[in-house]
């Protein structure tokens, strides 16, 4: 992997960053509302209006107000919020810390189901468990995160009376309380992820087990395990990198999904408040953290892959 | 076309997609004639009842059937989705064959913002554009539509630009032929196909997410019986009447089965290699 | 004492949602310590089952239906999957056709020649890797310990062959499979791989059995052949007296269709005295375009060179032969002639100057055709022939209506297909008729020049011949001009009036049919020396 094709990813992120951040201000500001009213309530004097809106820079052309904003950003400034009138930057990172939380225990959680599901359905191609993992992953991918949401509350919480059904307790305040609130959360994100997953993993090892290197390998004499782990995996696991880092735009969305159901005050959570209470800034902000979440993962993702894979050579 | 369906037919996973779909496309053209009441018909009598004679599937917290509602809300739903994902892929097929066939610079500016574009997560991008347009089912449609239009416009271009390499479109150039006679009639019929197939898990996902958005408020309003609102509106009464969120959940479920099912089918019955 | 291999009235059957397809039928054969025996026969003879049978590697639906196949007297059909794996590497070694894909792309080459080592002999990983050196050093590699941490990426294709057959000879077995080795290199590469086949065999005294399409290859190989045709063994022998007197048809068939130099199918060409139909001057190709990246840094534009500045007449009516390896720049010259590359220099046709792809005017494009290697890609899938014909014969103003009708019937009978091939659609075609469908539509416009861009070499040698017979015919009929690149020498040489030899993107020689075996440039020689041509 050469310096210049570091260069080149680098780039590649920052303009990501850049046209989402042009996408989302672009949006948010032909918002049918006026930041200025928000602040205000309905009730405001014109003067006051025009006083408010001078000092956000709304009267300025919105090219302007889009470099103010982005120099804002740039120095981690996005400015404060319009409904709690506390600077955006540290809420929403704090909120991001919670929903990093979910999301890498949603992907350990996916990791460790998904993998040998797929192993085992590809191994045991055509035959019972095959069919098992291929049906259970037709319905996981089919449903979505409100109606498993729904599910796992109506058996886990309401029926069996496991686990709490909402809520949020910080981990570091008490660890067993805090993943206890986290297990229904993790298990609804992991649903869709896991059924995805193991499909393209056991697809992935098909056709690997059909290439001509491990019908070669078997001649060769080698055991089955052989074959199987230090010739078939490897090869069939790599791509699953790359699925994995495009899941992750999934996962984002369906955490979303699942802070809300679930009340747990993370980066998604912030994101619908903010929507509904059309608190621009914290929309942008929000926005573009979870694209550069992604980018960022894509990036470590082509990382990854291109340090297992001896083939590609980056230039 | 007869030879596609025999083939599609031929995998359990296809034949089982086909059924399904028809079945469900048949709900959507005549649901409302199906339905033993109204989708708004309230009943003070009947309310909360569970699955019995009457009311097959149970009534709601109005004494609504939910059967009727959810026949109903099949076009609320399914026909949104489908709606939702041909302006994607009429979008994104579009900007797709465009970029292929403009190649260098263009092909590599046009392609990097898509990935952009794509690096907001569709449900992000749905909530942000209604938020714009504000929040009504065609809204949410649109939305939808636009979120899909990226990745659709990738896959078409990388189909479009395998098609590009094979020997016939060389042929073509080499016979001097114009650039529309080489795009529109060499290359488009061979690159529908995979397109189709793309588009038909599409709709899987678009129900998903369709109901997902009405789920959060953001998409049908009431009283609409369309499916993800009906199961907001059920969340409330949960624990005093599960089988009033258990229904609309499993249609969502099943119509997403059903074509993601049939994409795959599409996928084994147009691969020639099979 | 028991044959190494022997096969008895060996019968295969393969189930399908149509019923059974017989693969093999009564296949009795032996091969004795030392002895080589060719197996030969064109695609879909049986001769690939026949050697996964050997092996044990038989896809679920396989019926065997009767027979013996023995190893120095052991019934492997009996063999449980555990004695298989003791055998297999051990006492049966194979080696693939492509190296490129039947080397794990994630692991070392040393890696994958070692664990044979440490499965069957009980080396330490240590041990292995030692013998493992040795063993690249016996098989020609330069550099063995360098070898053997390469990935399979960082070698060349002969190179992965030679670590291929040193790891199917690594535990010194009875029987090694080879299953057409050399198909898938370079025609000198081949010739060294062949050599070092010759060595090693005479060396181990191993029996070997040596699948491949290449009679000319099998006659200089083999002790013993065996033609195999419908899954059948139809005539079995010494090579010397299979070649010289067959008693099958079906071996005299093939024999006949295997290109010799000697045999030429064409008249003498047109001389120099004429004018030139093409010239080429100083046309050369460059693929690649400087990158943001490069461009940012300064570095200078990596573009790859296809051709550099090559120089060619083509006489009219004249049969000009290119030949040289994959990536000599064969193919590009063709591009550029037909305006699917971008080129510096001149073209002239008939005196008239191109010297861009702007200058390819209709007149030009009609005068100059190309036919491709590929008959499955070359045709559109939705398209009818009757469309693929019709569209030159549209755009080149020939005929309109009825007459178009009569004129692709016509067409399809130029090239020996019935009529009602026009509604076909080219899947329900077999590769050679479907290349015969493309050699219609490069004719249809009534072209000058044709270029064959190694149109026969996806097909069986039969199907080969026929298609060079009609391709022949049909110059003779049109006196077209052929350009016709091939890496097939004996084809060339029964076609060609001229060669042109072309070796990392030069024209390193142009030579008369006839004075090609007395060649200057020694890259010409090493081409020839490396050429088996065919015994009797």
């Amino acid at each position: 992997m050469s310096l210049a094709y570091l260069l080149k990813r680098c780039g590649l992120i920052l303009y990501t960053l850049a046209v989402v951040s042009l996408i989302v201000f672009a949006i948010t500001q032909v918002l049918p509302a006026d930041a200025a009213v928000m602040l205000l309530g309905e009730n405001a004097t014109p003067e006051a209006l025009v006083a408010v809106r001078a000092r956000l820079g709304l009267d300025a052309p919105v090219w302007v107000q889009y470099g103010h904003w982005l120099s804002g950003v740039v120095v981690g400034d996005f400015g404060v919020s319009l409904r709690t009138g506390l600077p955006v930057a540290p809420t929403m990172l704090e909120a991001l810390g919670r929903s990093l939380v979910l999301a890498g225990l949603s992907i350990a959680l996916m990791l460790v189901v998904a993998v040998p599901l797929g192993i085992i359905a590809a191994v045991r191609r055509g035959r019972l468990a095959d069919v098992a993992v291929s049906a259970v992953s037709y319905i996981g991918v089919s449903v979505p995160e409100f109606v498993t949401a729904t599910i796992v509350v109506l058996l886990l919480a309401d029926w069996a009376q496991l686990l709490p059904a909402t809520g949020y307790v910080p981990l570091t305040e008490d660890l067993g309380r805090g993943l206890a609130h986290l297990v229904l959360p993790v298990i609804t994100v992991s649903v869709i992820l896991v059924a995805h997953v193991s499909r393209m993993v056991r697809s992935e090892l098909v056709d690997v087990l059909h290439t001509d290197y491990i019908r070669a390998a078997r001649l060769k004499g080698l055991s089955d395990r052989t074959v199987l782990f230090k010739h078939g995996l490897r090869n069939a696991l790599l791509p699953t990198i790359t699925i994995v880092a495009l899941d992750v735009g999934y996962l984002l969305g369906g955490v979303i999904v699942v802070e809300e159901i679930f009340a747990l005050p993370g980066i998604g959570r912030q994101l619908i408040v903010a929507i509904q209470s059309r608190d621009l800034p914290s929309i942008q902000a929000g926005a573009l953290i979870m694209a550069a979440t992604y980018s960022l993962a894509s990036f470590l993702a082509d990382m990854a892959y291109a340090w297992l894979d001896k083939r590609i050579q980056y230039d | 076309m007869t030879e596609l369906l025999a083939r599609l037919a031929r995998s359990p996973q296809g034949a089982l997609g086909l059924a399904l779909v028809a079945v469900v496309a048949a709900i959507v053209v005549a649901g409302p004639m199906l339905a033993p009441y109204g989708p708004d018909t309230m009943s003070v009598l009947t309310r909360y009842q569970s699955p019995g004679v009457g009311h097959w599937l149970g009534t709601d917290q109005y004494g609504r059937d939910i059967l009727s509602r959810l026949l109903y809300g099949a076009r609320a739903t399914v026909l949104m989705a489908l709606l939702a994902t041909a302006l994607g892929t009429l979008a994104g097929a579009c900007l797709g064959t465009t970029s292929a066939f403009l190649g260098g610079r263009a092909d590599e500016a046009i392609m990097r913002t898509v990935d952009a574009v794509m690096s907001i997560p569709s449900l992000l991008f749905a909530l942000l554009i209604v938020n714009l347009l504000g929040k009504s089912s065609l809204n949410a449609l649109v939305a939808i539509g636009i979120a899909f239009a990226p990745g659709m416009a990738r896959i078409t271009r990388s189909v479009a630009l395998a098609v590009r390499k094979q020997d016939y479109v060389s042929a073509a150039i080499a016979r001097g032929e114009s650039s529309a006679y080489v795009v529109f009639r060499e290359m488009l019929p061979n690159v529908v196909a995979p397109v189709v197939v793309e588009m038909t898990i599409r709709v899987a996902f678009a129900v998903m997410l369709f109901a997902t958005l009405s789920f959060l408020g953001l998409g049908a309003q009431p009283p609409a019986s369309e499916w993800g609102l009906m199961v907001a509106e059920a969340r409330r009464y949960m624990h005093l009447s599960p089988w009033m969120i258990l229904w609309p959940s499993l249609a969502v479920a099943l119509v997403a089965i059903a074509f993601n099912l049939l994409g795959d089918g599409l996928r084994d019955a147009l691969n020639p290699r099979t | 004492m028991a044959h190494t291999l022997e096969i008895r009235d060996y019968t295969l059957d393969y189930a399908t949602p149509k019923g059974a397809v017989h693969a093999l039928e009564a296949i009795a054969l032996t091969v004795d310590r030392g002895e080589v025996l060719g197996l030969v026969g064109e695609s879909g003879s049986g001769k690939t089952s026949l050697a996964w049978a050997i092996l044990r590697y038989l896809p679920a639906n396989a019926i065997e239906r009767r027979g013996d196949i023995r190893l120095s007297g052991r019934d492997l059909r009996a063999a449980t999957p555990a004695e298989l794996g003791a055998i297999r590497g051990r006492r049966i070694g194979m080696v693939f056709q492509d190296p490129g894909t039947s080397l794990n792309p994630t692991l070392p080459l040393g890696e994958q020649l070692a664990e044979v080592l440490v499965r069957h002999r009980g080396l330490t990983r240590r041990q292995a890797w030692r013998e493992g050196e040795a063993m690249l050093a016996r098989v020609g590699l330069k550099t063995p310990a360098d070898m053997m941490r390469r990935y399979p990426h960082e070698a060349s294709g002969g190179e992965k062959q030679r670590v291929v057959i040193a790891t199917a000879f690594a535990c010194q077995p009875e029987l090694i499979v080879f299953d057409e080795p050399t198909t898938a290199l370079d025609v000198v590469t081949a010739g060294q791989i062949l050599d070092l086949f010759g060595e090693l065999q005479a060396e181990t005294a191993v029996a070997s059995l040596y699948i491949s399409h290449d009679l000319a290859l099998v006659s200089r190989v083999a002790d013993r052949v065996a033609v195999m045709h419908r899954g059948r063994i139809v005539e079995q022998g010494e090579v010397g007296s299979v070649f010289a007197d067959p008693h099958e048809d079906y071996t005299r068939h093939l024999i006949a269709a295997v290109p010799r130099p000697d045999r030429r199918l064409v008249p003498a060409g047109p001389t120099a005295a004429v004018a030139p139909l093409v010239e080429i001057r100083d046309v050369g190709v460059r693929y690649g375009r400087p990158s943001i990246v490069d461009s940012l840094l300064g570095r200078a534009a990596r573009s790859v060179v296809g051709n550099r500045a090559v120089s060619l007449t083509v006489r009219p009516g004249e049969i000009l032969g290119v030949v040289g390896e994959s990536g000599s720049g064969k193919s590009t010259l063709a591009k550029a002639l037909t305006g699917l590359n971008r080129f510096e220099g001149e073209i002239r046709l008939d005196g008239r100057r191109v010297t861009g792809i702007g200058d390819m005017d209709r007149d030009y494009r009609r005068a100059v055709q190309i036919i491709f290697q590929h008959p499955d890609s070359s045709l559109n899938p939705r398209q009818r022939i009757r469309e693929i014909l019709s569209r030159p014969l549209e755009i080149y103003g020939d005929s309109e209506g009825r007459e178009r009708a009569a004129a692709i019937t016509d067409l399809l009978a130029q090239v020996q297909l019935p009529a009602d091939y026009a509604g076909r659609f080219p899947h329900q075609l077999s590769g050679g008729e479907k290349q015969r469908v493309a050699i219609a539509r490069a004719f249809a416009s009534h072209p000058k020049l044709v270029i064959c861009d190694e149109i026969t070499s996806a097909l069986d040698v039969s199907v080969q011949a026929a298609v060079v017979d009609l391709l022949v015919e049909l110059q003779r009929r049109h006196g077209t001009a052929y350009l016709f690149i091939t890496h097939d020498l004996n084809l060339v040489r029964q076609i060609a009036h001229r060669i042109a030899v072309m070796y990392r993107g030069d024209l390193v020689e142009l030579l008369e049919a006839d004075a090609f075996d007395s060649p200057r440039h020694p890259y010409t020689r090493t081409l020839i020396d490396a050429v088996p041509t065919p015994a009797g």
